[in-house]
């Protein structure tokens, strides 16, 4: 217990110590920052934009086929008419009128506009008066509801129960589905990581003196638990700014109030998630830092880092079969197995197509499945602590006794 | 007590179909400082990682205190091997704190033994510099520190003085004399005959696998009508042996 609790102290402190983990930690609330930064000034800039736009006056001539718009409305707003299309494009091309605005009588012909070039952005007011030159007058005709239907401005609120209590499947998603984010932003910035972990101490020579000093088991056992930890801090350091910068922000940012009150949590499906996120980290953490412990060098142990990913993320392209057909063989396979499992079962519990059942084999498989890992894990480490330039071969460390 | 600390016993070791060991069987007294001897490629280095568990050996027991080794064991252990290395990017304190708290020191004791170590191998300047910082022959001596602390009763030195110049030599022979009078056992794995002489109580030359020469160091001379060892190396391993006798 001392050894592990100096191992697991020593990596947390030399990780911690690593300008590589802040600089992968901090890169992402540091882009997502960059990324709000960049839309705050867009709105800004769009929305002065827009003011500017609204004051200015410009010249048009309209010449409508369709019959919707009124002489009365156009020359309140100071708009004029014409009859001869040819005679208004040439008026806007000597420039002595800004816009020409032709209504075809079958608007699925397309409203032709013909404006005075006044560059990118503000050439954007030419088809913004036009549109909302035709909704006024649609407006003045046409059923307030009937506007709604057509206009999509449905506003529906829908009430769905299951056993006599209101439901809501796609809020109940959110709380046991943060899991499932959690746990693919954590492999896919800590993946590398586990799998260099054990690459080190052979590149540099240390392992021997480390085997006869400490138990391999407690020497994997201590950088996997530290590798949690870092995972937990990395996560915290990920969240952390988001939600800060959410709270503070989110006005400036015109980002969606998000009501936390109005989530559901359930506490069954939440204690699941948060079971099957363990077990699968805990499981690849050992499966990456078994790889790690087989290949000689950081280098040589790279791609498997591939191979690892496209299993345990491939299943997310078959995510809507997880939902609309929990039982088709396909996904009970892909929920079973361990190494694609994490995904299905994480997936499948947010959206509350997995069964009691299900839930108890699939985390039996995946705890059991890490443990096992995990000694084959310590096993590649202590007889494959001395292949400086050889790859362990999996029937080796089978075989071993 | 057991009067041997190690004990080799028809340990036979194969590699493929390569026998680099071949039924080979001695001992090493409590106390004593043992020479393990022989030419490049003759498995020095494949009996001592056999006899610390990180080789299965083919056939045969390799024993520690009358048992196969485990790190969990009560025996303090000091090994030095052949291949060397620390962690490159932390500092050399904190790598001898990290191996000192492993080896069941508290942070403080392992801290202050470290200082004073470093200060003995004019390396006190160094201690809060990054290892790879460090010249070869500095990196040696801090992980020769890092062998003997924690006063270890079994010493396994694998070459020690590979990549020292004779200053630093000297100064090794120093370090293991003072382990030698406080009771350690020490094994020595080397080519360096001027080393053994000064040090070894008794000597294993190994050839093909098996013992050449087996006992103290007198018993061998006398077996090889008083050749000194050099000269006695250079028999068993013929003149092409040279060379690597005198590196």
């Amino acid at each position: 217990m001392h050894n592990l609790n100096t191992v697991f102290r020593f990596e947390v402190i030399r990780a911690l110590k690593k300008k590589t983990f802040w600089i992968t930690t901090l890169s992402f609330p540091l882009i997502i920052a960059v990324v709000f930064g960049i839309v705050f000034l867009s709105n800004k800039t769009t929305e002065d934009a827009a003011k500017n736009m609204s004051k200015q006056q410009f010249s048009i001539i309209v010449n409508d086929q369709t019959g919707l718009v009124q002489d009365t409305i156009l020359s309140q707003m100071g708009i004029k008419t014409t009859t001869d299309k040819n005679a208004a494009i040439d008026q806007v091309k000597t420039g002595k009128i800004d816009a020409f605005f032709y209504f075809p009588a079958d608007l699925k012909n397309g409203i032709e506009i013909y404006g005075k070039d006044v560059g990118i952005f503000n050439n954007g007011r030419y088809s913004a008066v036009a549109e909302a030159l035709l909704q006024q007058m649609v407006t003045t005709k046409v059923d307030q509801n009937v506007r709604s239907i057509v206009g999509n401005q449905l506003t529906i609120n829908s009430l769905t129960y299951k056993d006599g209590a209101v439901s809501d499947p796609m809020r109940q998603l959110i709380a046991p589905g943060l899991f499932l984010v959690l746990f693919y932003f954590l492999i896919a910035m800590f993946g590398n990581q586990a799998l260099t972990s054990t690459t080190e101490e052979k590149e540099n020579r240390v392992i021997e003196m480390l085997l006869t000093t400490v138990q391999a088991r407690t020497l994997i056992i201590g950088k996997i638990l530290s590798l949690i930890l870092l995972a937990f801090i990395q996560g915290i350091l990920f969240i952390a700014p988001v939600i800060i910068g959410y709270f503070f922000l989110h006005n400036q940012l015109r980002l969606p109030t998000i009501d936390l009150s109005s989530i559901p949590l359930d506490p069954a499906r939440i204690g699941v998630a948060a079971v099957i996120f363990a077990a699968s980290f805990i499981l690849f953490m050992g499966l990456l830092v078994a790889i790690g412990a087989a290949t000689p060098t950081a280098k040589e142990a790279g791609p498997f880092l591939g191979i690892v990913m496209m299993l345990l993320f491939g299943p997310l392209y078959a995510a809507s079969l997880f939902i609309s057909s929990p039982e088709s063989p396909l996904v009970q396979f892909l929920s079973y197995f361990p190494l694609t499992a994490p995904i299905p079962l994480l997936l499948r519990n947010a959206a509350g197509t997995i069964t009691w059942p299900e839930v108890f084999i699939g985390t039996a498989i995946l705890i059991i499945t890490a443990v096992i890992v995990i000694r084959i894990a310590v096993r590649i480490f202590q007889f494959g602590a001395l292949e400086y330039s050889r790859r362990l071969s999996f029937k080796e460390v089978l075989v071993r006794k | 007590m057991n009067e041997n600390i190690i004990t080799i016993n028809h340990f036979t070791m194969k590699f493929g179909r390569t026998t680099v060991i071949n039924d080979l069987s001695f001992e090493v007294k409590r106390g004593e400082t043992f020479g393990l001897l022989g030419s490049n490629g003759s498995g020095k280095t494949t009996i001592i990682r056999s006899l610390l568990g990180m080789y299965i050996p083919t056939e045969g027991k390799l024993l520690i205190d009358n048992n196969p080794f485990n790190v969990a064991a009560s025996l303090k252990l000091g090994y030095l091997p052949e291949e060397r290395g620390l962690y490159k990017k932390e500092k050399v304190i904190d790598i001898m704190v990290y191996f000192g708290q492993l080896k069941g020191l508290s942070v403080e004791k392992s801290r202050e033994w470290s200082l004073a170590f470093l200060k003995r191998v004019d390396l006190a300047d160094k201690s809060t510099i990054r290892l790879d910082k460090l010249s070869g022959g500095q990196q040696q001596k801090v992980q020769l520190g890092i062998t003997i602390m924690g006063d270890p009763e079994l010493l396994i030195l694998d070459e020690p003085t590979k990549g020292f110049d004779p200053v630093n030599r000297r100064l090794l022979m120093d370090i293991i004399e003072e382990h030698q009078k406080k009771g350690a056992t020490v094994v020595l794995v080397t080519h360096q005959m001027e080393e053994v002489e000064r040090l070894c109580d008794r000597i294993i030359l190994l050839k093909n696998g098996k013992a050449a020469a087996y006992g103290t160091i007198k018993e061998v001379r006398e077996k090889y009508k008083g050749k000194n060892l050099d000269d006695i190396f250079v028999e068993i391993y013929g003149d092409n042996q040279k060379e690597v006798s005198r590196a």
